[in-house]
């Protein structure tokens, strides 16, 4: 504890980790001021900080706008994304902590390697596979591309935990006469349950954020809010205030996801988890 | 080995004579991996391999025409005068990003290291950047760099500067992109920092200050050396992840103006999604995957050689 600084300039470090902080928080801040105010404030010259707010805009943007059902299909596409990724990466991620000897290792390595690949690489054969068997525009071609893209993080969020339990407790069921399933399914799942929830927030976070595949393989039918609003937001100024209302609703999820989650931000976000 | 102490704990003495000739090691634990490997091949690395045979091709989406054409394409790329600027290009922005997000999260690790209050508040607040969605943190940076009615343009302009176009002008557009990476990435680094900073060994720390060494020297001689490891892993994912930023760019400059930002992962989109040449764009995604291979390996080579493990 003898690192900290002294109590003196405590206060001056404090102090300047807030202006930091304040300045991080400025472009959020400011977006959301323009997304309350009227167009005559937003483009005032200086910026206007006392005004009368305005929801107009947030409620024309999700009702009007069709944003609602933008976020009707990010979130069909990334419960679903979840469900399948979870499931399937969690009984990959268990057989893998329990394998003894090399084979294991190199898998988890060979899978870290894949997390580094350009996705833009994957890009091209997705949208050339996607149109040979007409899947553009469907909900199951953007699952099943943000299901293989989430698998190695998957993987190796789950192996974290899964490594934690001590291999005793297999080999004690294992004993009492459960099989492979059963050890896995009533002894080893319930303990690693709220990994289970880090790892299924996680990768619900980062296919709601997914944009790229989302930009290749959506269409007007399953349109993600990230496509939505980059194509709506930043082009005509006209529409600033409500792409700006559109902006801080599609941030209000992931604030809730913050809160619940801080307690686990270093360990998914060491493995890549978001981005 | 294990087996004999979990047999001596009570719960499970009497079922164990019976069965103890399949011990748990011997299980069966492949059926596990099998989903998501068959995923995994399917839709990883199968189309992976697709992009690899179709980088052989002379291929247009639009006209459906292909010809083999061998590693023409390869050879195309690398005698052309576009991909070398894009390869500086993009190497010089992966680079002021990252350097500046180490400089930058380490300076801000160590503060929060060493304060004693509001840690955990301030460590949450100035994380939200990293979790927004990547295209809205973009416009939410363009409102602030947007001309004249963007946030920077009239503080600076009721401060009496003329501000430069911060979006138009190549240099600046540059700038700018390298800013919207340091703001996403921050708090990444400082996250990952800040936890490795608490891992280091007090006594250590405490030996250096009974031995008179002051703040700075227990950060660069003690604290950073033993972390590494840690440090080699973070800046090479970051490295990593960075070669291949797309949305951002996307959204704040298209690559623009004319091509001060065009990135490679840029360039390959509009090869592919613009120009249709899949073939091309492909190749050019292969040798952007060479590239960001030689760069981490260099890197792990470099930082992490003098510890064999690696975070």
């Amino acid at each position: 504890m003898n690192a900290r600084a002294p109590r003196m300039s405590q206060a001056l470090l404090f102090l300047a980790l807030c202006l930091f902080t304040a300045l991080m928080l400025t472009p959020v801040i400011w977006a959301f001021m323009t997304s309350i105010k009227q167009p005559v404030d937003a483009f005032a010259i200086p910026p206007k900080l006392v005004f009368a707010p305005t929801f107009e805009f947030h409620r024309q943007v999700w009702v009007e706008k069709g944003f609602a059902g933008f976020l009707v299909n990010s979130l069909v596409i990334a419960a679903s994304t979840v469900l399948i990724s979870v499931s399937i990466g969690t009984m990959a991620a268990y057989g893998l902590s329990r394998m003894r000897g090399r084979a294991a290792k190199g898998i988890l390595f060979g899978l870290l390697s894949l997390r580094m690949f350009p996705h833009m690489l994957l890009a091209i054969p997705f949208f050339l596979l996607a149109k040979f068997l007409n899947l553009i525009d469907t909900y199951p071609a953007m699952v099943l591309a943000l299901v293989a893209i989430n698998q190695p993080f998957t993987i190796w969020l789950m192996h974290s935990f899964f490594v934690d339990v001590p291999a005793e407790i297999d080999e004690a069921a294992a004993i009492d006469g459960a099989n492979e399933w059963q050890t896995f399914f009533r002894v080893v799942l319930p303990i690693v349950r709220p990994g289970l929830w880090v790892t299924a927030l996680f990768s619900l976070l980062l296919a709601y954020n997914e944009f790229l595949f989302a930009l290749v393989l959506t269409g007007p039918h399953t349109k993600t809010l990230p496509v939505a609003i980059a194509e709506y937001g930043g082009e005509d100024l006209n529409y600033w205030s409500l792409s700006a209302a559109a902006a801080i609703g599609i941030m209000i999820p992931i604030m809730v996801f913050m809160a619940l989650m801080q307690r686990h931000l270093v360990r998914g976000l060491a493995l890549g988890a978001v981005k | 080995m294990a087996v004999d102490t979990v047999i001596q704990s009570p719960g499970v003495a009497q079922a164990a004579p019976a069965r103890r000739h399949r011990p748990a090691n011997r299980r069966r634990l492949w059926p596990f991996l099998l989903p998501s490997a068959i995923v995994s091949f399917c839709i990883l690395l199968f189309p992976l391999g697709y992009a690899v045979y179709l980088s052989f091709f002379n291929y247009y989406l639009d006209s459906g025409a292909s010809t083999f054409v061998g590693f023409g394409n390869y050879a195309d790329l690398l005698g052309d005068a576009r991909f070398w600027t894009s390869l500086v290009r993009t190497f010089a922005i992966v680079v002021s990003a990252v350097g500046l997000e180490f400089c930058a999260g380490l300076a801000v690790a160590w503060g929060l290291y060493r304060l004693t209050v509001g840690v955990r508040t301030l460590n949450l607040l100035m994380f939200l950047p990293h979790i927004i969605t990547p295209v809205v943190a973009a416009l939410f940076l363009k409102w602030i760099f947007a001309g004249r009615w963007g946030l920077l343009d009239s503080i600076l302009a009721g401060l009496g500067i003329f501000p430069p176009d911060w979006l138009g002008d190549p240099m600046w557009a540059r700038v700018t992109v390298v800013l919207a990476d340091a703001w996403q990435f921050t708090p990444f680094m400082i996250l990952v920092l800040y936890a490795g900073l608490n891992t280091v060994d007090q006594s250590q720390i405490e030996a250096a200050q009974i031995d008179g060494a002051n703040g700075r020297q227990i950060l660069f001689r003690i604290m950073l050396p033993s972390i590494r490891p840690l440090v080699a892993f973070v800046l090479t994912m970051r490295m990593m992840d960075a070669f291949r930023y797309f949305d951002t760019i996307y959204v704040l400059t298209s690559g623009g103006p004319g091509s001060a930002t065009e990135t490679l992962t840029m360039q390959t989109y509009a090869l592919a999604f613009r120009l249709f040449q899949v073939g091309k764009a492909s190749a050019l995604g292969v040798l952007t995957l060479l590239a960001v291979l030689l760069l981490a390996a260099i890197l792990i080579f470099t930082i992490g050689r003098s510890k064999e493990k690696s975070a």
